[in-house]
């Protein structure tokens, strides 16, 4: 909303303080001013000019040549073309260099082989209005030649651009009055009266109202005759092209006007669109009316609509209708001032779209006493205008409504307990009489009496009145005051350490990269990763089409992250510990199943994956999670091979389960080729999800330490032929089998395969440690344990390779 | 037989031995004056055949020609060592520009990095970090905060709904915890919620439909406005590392009354006004407030241990995409979600 300075001016004296300063003030202590701009500074560029002469262009028939004072020791010569310049006129002179609005610099020129040094400016040229069949005649015919056409007008201002969202709960700030109200309390300033008593009516019946609908507590009908729809006068133009309002016709103007000023909307009807009276009503189930924009809307009972004659001619607090809008030949009107339910008007403006001034103010919950305050304000703004309007009626009042001032008691001791503040309740009274408060202080209790212009909404609450005595005293008062309460460690979160331990360790050891994703899940990538026949928790309103979808798992985001990055490099390791969401596990409130996760990706260029056994991207992955969890104290868990209830993107032989005591913590696996290819993955790629709460719950192994062996081990590598589908799991239990319990670790080093060893065959290479905890190894000892392992293996059909 | 010149031997094996420029010579020159069949051997074997009285002087100077020939090839093998050890500190050959052997390390995402400092710097003033669920339940994330159906501030925050009847929405705030907070701990508390927030918005470089926020509640009694003024105030010199200004003025959120909105001084201008505060000399940096009677109310409800009446609290809520975006010179959010490991990799 926009506020201008010298609008406020008619309501509080501002003498002494700068637009700057109020709002500094503003936004101390009410609310918050996006910036302070000077009002049309084109009208401070422009020079008061006096027409001294005007002869006719010796080659043009419709240019003059001006002669024009504007306060030099010469006067200037101006080619014009408007018809209405004449001797005699002060004008607004734009001389060379200056620069008009759109950038329009003035230059020297010569017009048809005459010079000209200047442009006499029309109000189109100065922004103030569509005007241009001539040249804007200042109106004051005496204004000082030379001087800024805004000084001489004394039309300088400046406008506050206030931020709406801070004021949604302040009805009465939504006007320049209740702002100048609050300025006045500010500044310890009094407030302009304002005389908003109906003139003298006449006898005549008043209108015929009826409301039906409780969502109108109030209606006012005001008929106004002898009305003459000219421009409106220059001063009322300007303010309201401060505040962005183009100014239209005087009825219009005068109408946005009284709502600008006192913040309470209102409707001129032509009257003789209105004969029958008023009433107002829901809409009826697929009623339509065209509103003042031209536009059809079709209507539902959820809105409120003023009819007359059973026909629509508003819906109420949006918009007039197109129908019984004012014209030029308006003579005879009936103003409108009412009080609308908020909620249905927000409703109704956000259903078909259009947020009007009218019903930005309306939804805020409006003082019900105010209607008749704007009633004789616009009257007597009018009659200031036009002497000759009449009114020949009373005005109609009808309406179910009660007075919302209210009294609340406030102790004095709260407000000093909350601000923290060394007040007496005096003091404390005083704050709040300031704000238009009425204050009784009976035993450290303050009674407060709300004015009803804070009670329609705002006020309803002793911590409401504490806000305005705070604010009052301005918060950078109130000193800091340092927090102290018992030395207590706070709960430690087990899930949340586990998270950060977890992440360090991965972008430590692990050289993987956090990468968070959306949690909305965009469907072609849903499909890419297959869950496009699982059940997700989606947003009715999404983004964009298609991005509905809240993410189950963290994992397919990491895989579409996967390819982009192998364009530059050739291994990519992504993790995130991120949210997912089951709608098919629903607890008693309707809360889908949340699942905090560990998700991994990562892929290998194929040609680096096929050097070694262990270089793919299953064996790297396994390899990175198998110390992740060693790291986190749970190397206990197992790996098996997992078959059932595997995730979609997961290769469906070669997956991998991990579980502790309670079952499945997570999943490793091959990721799918076919969802690699859809998500154009060209290379080895696999991924991981781990549940962290099962993560969490599986108990930590002993942390107790293995001593280090006191005498030297011997070390050998032993080979095995075998047949493919026997494990390297199998041959490890060999090896330790056969070395009864001297066996300290094994180590796979090799992998082979080739014709020398025949089809369906492959050979497993192993680095072996054999240590004793009692004595020094001999040469003995390991004759003895290869012997045994060759025997072993024998009769498991491996072949151990000797030599 | 003629005594041999013992005094030449020993010159002639001086010189050889000095004239040796490496191990290698040395040690031909040891085996030649001192195996079995060298130089020292063939003298000590003539020793029988001499007087007896000329042995024993015999034996003696063959033996200092062994030990002047010892000593001699030690002395030039530490001439040389020397010398070698000089050549190798005076080799050229260095490139002080060759890198080091790349590491592929991995990375943490910058909001992790400045969600640990806050979480850090609040849990050493006491604070428990909490968390809740991102899809949350219209009577958390609205309703229970003072914020009624029909609450204009609904509009304002665009909402994701995941059901049409809207009992489930994507959380537009982290201040849902806060009663979720209330609803299970016992005053007095202290706690932050950092987490990930919706709004229904346009993506670009400055505005993400996701985005990140960090919730702060103090529960207890006899809490007051300067508290959270100096909570605040000493949260921002820990994380800035310099203490700023900071005002309160008044602000609008259903849940606090009163509220205020909290700026500190800019760190670009010194408060003196430029680009990055609009010449205005402050920073937005969070809303804030005293916890709303109803909100307490809502919190509380049904529980016979709190004495809801004595209790009051304040509340904050802060952004951490800008904190981050601010720290980093990051000028487009959409990277933060984007998981190219060139931008990751740099944190």
């Amino acid at each position: 909303m926009k506020l201008s300075y010298r609008w406020l001016e008619r309501h509080v004296d501002l003498s002494g303080i700068s637009a700057d300063e109020v709002a500094v003030k503003l936004t101390l202590h009410t609310c918050e001013v996006e910036g302070v701009e000077p009002f049309a500074p084109q009208l401070t560029a422009v020079t008061v000019g006096h027409v001294l002469e005007r002869e006719p262009h010796p080659d043009a028939d419709k240019l003059g040549v001006c002669k024009v004072d504007v306060g030099a020791d010469e006067p200037l010569q101006i080619v014009c073309g408007a018809p209405n310049v004449g001797p005699g006129q002060r004008v607004a002179v734009a001389t060379v260099g200056t620069i008009l609005p759109g950038d329009f610099k003035i230059k020297k020129s010569k017009i048809r082989g005459v010079a000209s040094h200047g442009m006499i400016c029309s109000k189109r040229e100065l922004e103030l209005g569509d005007e241009h069949d001539g040249i804007w005649v200042l109106p004051e015919p005496d204004a000082a030649v030379g001087t800024p056409v805004a000084e001489a007008l004394g039309i300088q201002d400046h406008v506050l651009e206030i931020d709406n969202k801070s004021i949604t709960h302040r009805a009465d700030l939504w006007g320049h009055r209740g702002m100048a109200r609050e300025l006045a309390a500010l500044f310890g300033r009094v407030l302009k009266p304002l005389d908003t008593s109906l003139p003298e009516s006449g006898d005549a019946a008043p209108i015929a109202l009826r409301v039906e609908d409780e969502r109108c507590p109030r209606y006012l009908g005001l008929p106004i005759h002898g009305v003459r729809n000219e421009p409106s006068p220059l001063w009322m133009q300007l303010l309201l092209l401060a505040v962005d309002q183009r100014p239209l016709d005087l009825l219009v103007d005068l109408s946005n006007f009284v709502m600008l000023d006192l913040a309470q909307p209102n409707h001129l009807f032509d009257a003789r669109r209105v004969e029958a009276g008023i009433e107002v009503r829901a809409a009826k189930p697929g009623e339509t009316m065209q509103t003042l924009d031209e536009i059809e809307r079709k209507l539902t009972p959820d809105d409120l609509l003023i009819c007359s004659g059973g026909a629509p001619v508003a819906l109420a607090g949006v918009m007039g209708g197109e129908a019984s809008k004012v014209a030029a030949d308006t003579t005879s009107l009936l103003l409108e001032v009412a009080n609308f339910h908020g909620t249905t008007i927000r409703r109704t403006a956000a259903r078909i779209g259009l947020r009007t001034d009218a019903s930005a103010r309306f939804e805020k919950s409006l003082d019900p006493n105010l209607p008749l305050d704007a009633a004789g304000h616009l009257v007597r703004l009018l009659q200031a205008i036009q002497p000759e309007v009449q009114l020949p009626a009373r005005i109609a009042d009808a309406g179910e409504w009660t007075d919302p001032s209210s009294e609340i008691a406030l102790a004095g001791d709260a407000v000093r307990g909350l601000l923290g503040v060394e007040l007496t309740d005096e003091q404390l009274a005083k704050r709040l009489e300031r704000l238009e408060f009425g204050v009784q202080i009976a035993g450290g209790v303050l009674q407060v009496a709300v004015p009803s212009f804070r009670a329609s909404k705002d006020i309803t609450t002793p911590e409401d009145l504490i806000e305005e005595i705070g604010r009052s005293i301005g918060y950078g008062e109130i000193p800091g005051k340092r927090l102290i309460a018992e030395v207590a460690p706070p709960a430690r979160d087990a899930q949340r350490e586990l998270g950060r331990r977890i992440a360090d360790r991965l972008a430590g050891a692990g050289r993987f990269s956090e990468a968070p994703g959306y949690s909305f899940q965009p469907e072609s990538l849903t499909v890419a990763a297959g869950e496009q026949d699982a059940a997700f928790v989606s947003v009715v309103n999404p983004v964009a089409e298609g991005d509905s979808r809240v993410r189950r798992s963290v994992v397919p985001a990491l895989l579409q992250k996967l390819a982009p990055n192998l364009r530059r490099c050739s291994e990519v390791r992504l993790f995130e510990v991120g949210k997912g969401y089951l709608p098919e596990h629903r607890n008693e409130r309707g809360e889908p199943r949340e699942v905090r996760e560990l998700g991994l990706s990562l892929a290998v260029d194929r040609a680096v994956a096929e050097q070694r056994f262990d270089s793919g991207a299953l064996a790297r992955l396994r390899g990175a999670t198998e110390d992740l969890l060693r790291s986190l104290g749970r190397a206990g868990i197992e790996w098996s091979k997992a078959t059932d209830d595997l995730p979609t993107w997961s290769h469906p032989s070669k997956a991998l389960e991990l579980s502790g005591a309670e079952g499945r913590i997570g999943v490793l696996a091959q990721v799918h080729p076919q969802v690699a290819k859809n998500l154009g993955i060209e290379a080895d790629a696999a991924a991981a999800a781990i549940d962290l709460l099962a993560l969490q719950t599986t108990p930590q192994g002993a942390s107790s330490y293995r001593p280090v062996p006191r005498f030297p081990g011997v070390k050998l590598d032993v080979a095995f032929a075998l047949a493919e589908e026997t494990s390297v799991g199998e041959v490890t239990q060999l090896i330790v089998q056969s070395g009864k319990g001297l066996v300290g670790s094994t180590e796979l080093f090799d992998v082979y395969r080739g014709d020398n060893l025949g089809a369906g065959k492959k050979s497993l290479a192993f680095h072996v440690v054999l240590q004793a905890a009692d004595r020094t190894l001999v040469d003995k000892d390991q004759a003895k344990f290869l012997d045994r392992l060759e025997r072993t293996a024998e009769r498991s059909g491996v072949e151990l390779r000797r030599g | 037989m003629t005594t041999p010149d013992f005094k030449a031997l020993e010159a002639e094996a001086a010189t050889r031995v000095s004239a040796a420029s490496d191990d290698e010579a040395l040690r031909a020159i040891l085996r030649e004056y001192t195996d079995k069949g060298g130089v020292v051997a063939g003298l000590l074997a003539q020793i029988p055949t001499l007087e007896p009285s000329e042995r024993k002087g015999f034996g003696q100077s063959a033996n200092a020609l062994k030990q002047g020939v010892l000593a001699a090839v030690e002395t030039r093998r530490g001439e040389l060592e020397a010398a070698r050890l000089e050549a190798e500190l005076n080799a050229g050959g260095f490139d002080a520009t060759l890198p080091g052997a790349a590491l592929d390390a991995g990375s943490l995402h910058p909001l992790t990095h400045v969600r640990r400092e806050v979480e850090d710097i609040f849990t050493s003033m006491g604070y428990a970090v909490l968390d809740g669920p991102e899809v949350e339940l219209d009577y958390y994330n609205f309703q229970a905060l003072n914020i009624p159906a029909d609450h204009p501030s609904r509009e304002e925050q665009d909402t994701f709904y995941c059901d049409a009847e809207h009992t489930l929405v994507m959380r537009t705030q982290t201040s849902p915890v806060q009663i979720r907070a209330m609803e299970t701990l016992v005053p007095p508390f202290r706690v932050i919620v950092p987490g990930r927030v919706f709004r229904n918005e346009e993506q670009d470089a400055t505005h993400e439909h996701t985005f990140h926020q960090v919730e702060g509640l103090v529960v207890g009694e006899g809490i007051q406005v300067g508290h959270l003024t100096w909570t605040l105030k000493r949260f921002l010199a820990e994380l800035f590392g310099y203490e700023p200004k900071i005002r309160l003025r008044p602000g609008f959120f259903p849940f606090v009354e009163p509220g205020f909105e909290l700026d500190m001084s800019c760190g670009f201008c010194d408060g003196k006004g430029c680009r990055v505060c609009k010449e205005s000399g402050w920073i937005e940096f969070c809303g804030c407030g005293m916890v709303h009677r109803n909100v307490l109310e809502a919190g509380f409800a049904g529980r016979d241990d709190v004495d809801v009446e004595k209790l009051t609290g304040f509340a904050f809520g802060f952004g951490l995409d800008r904190l981050v975006m601010t720290r980093f010179a990051i000028d487009d959010i959409r990277q933060f979600m984007g998981g190219d490991l060139r931008f990751l990799k740099q944190f």
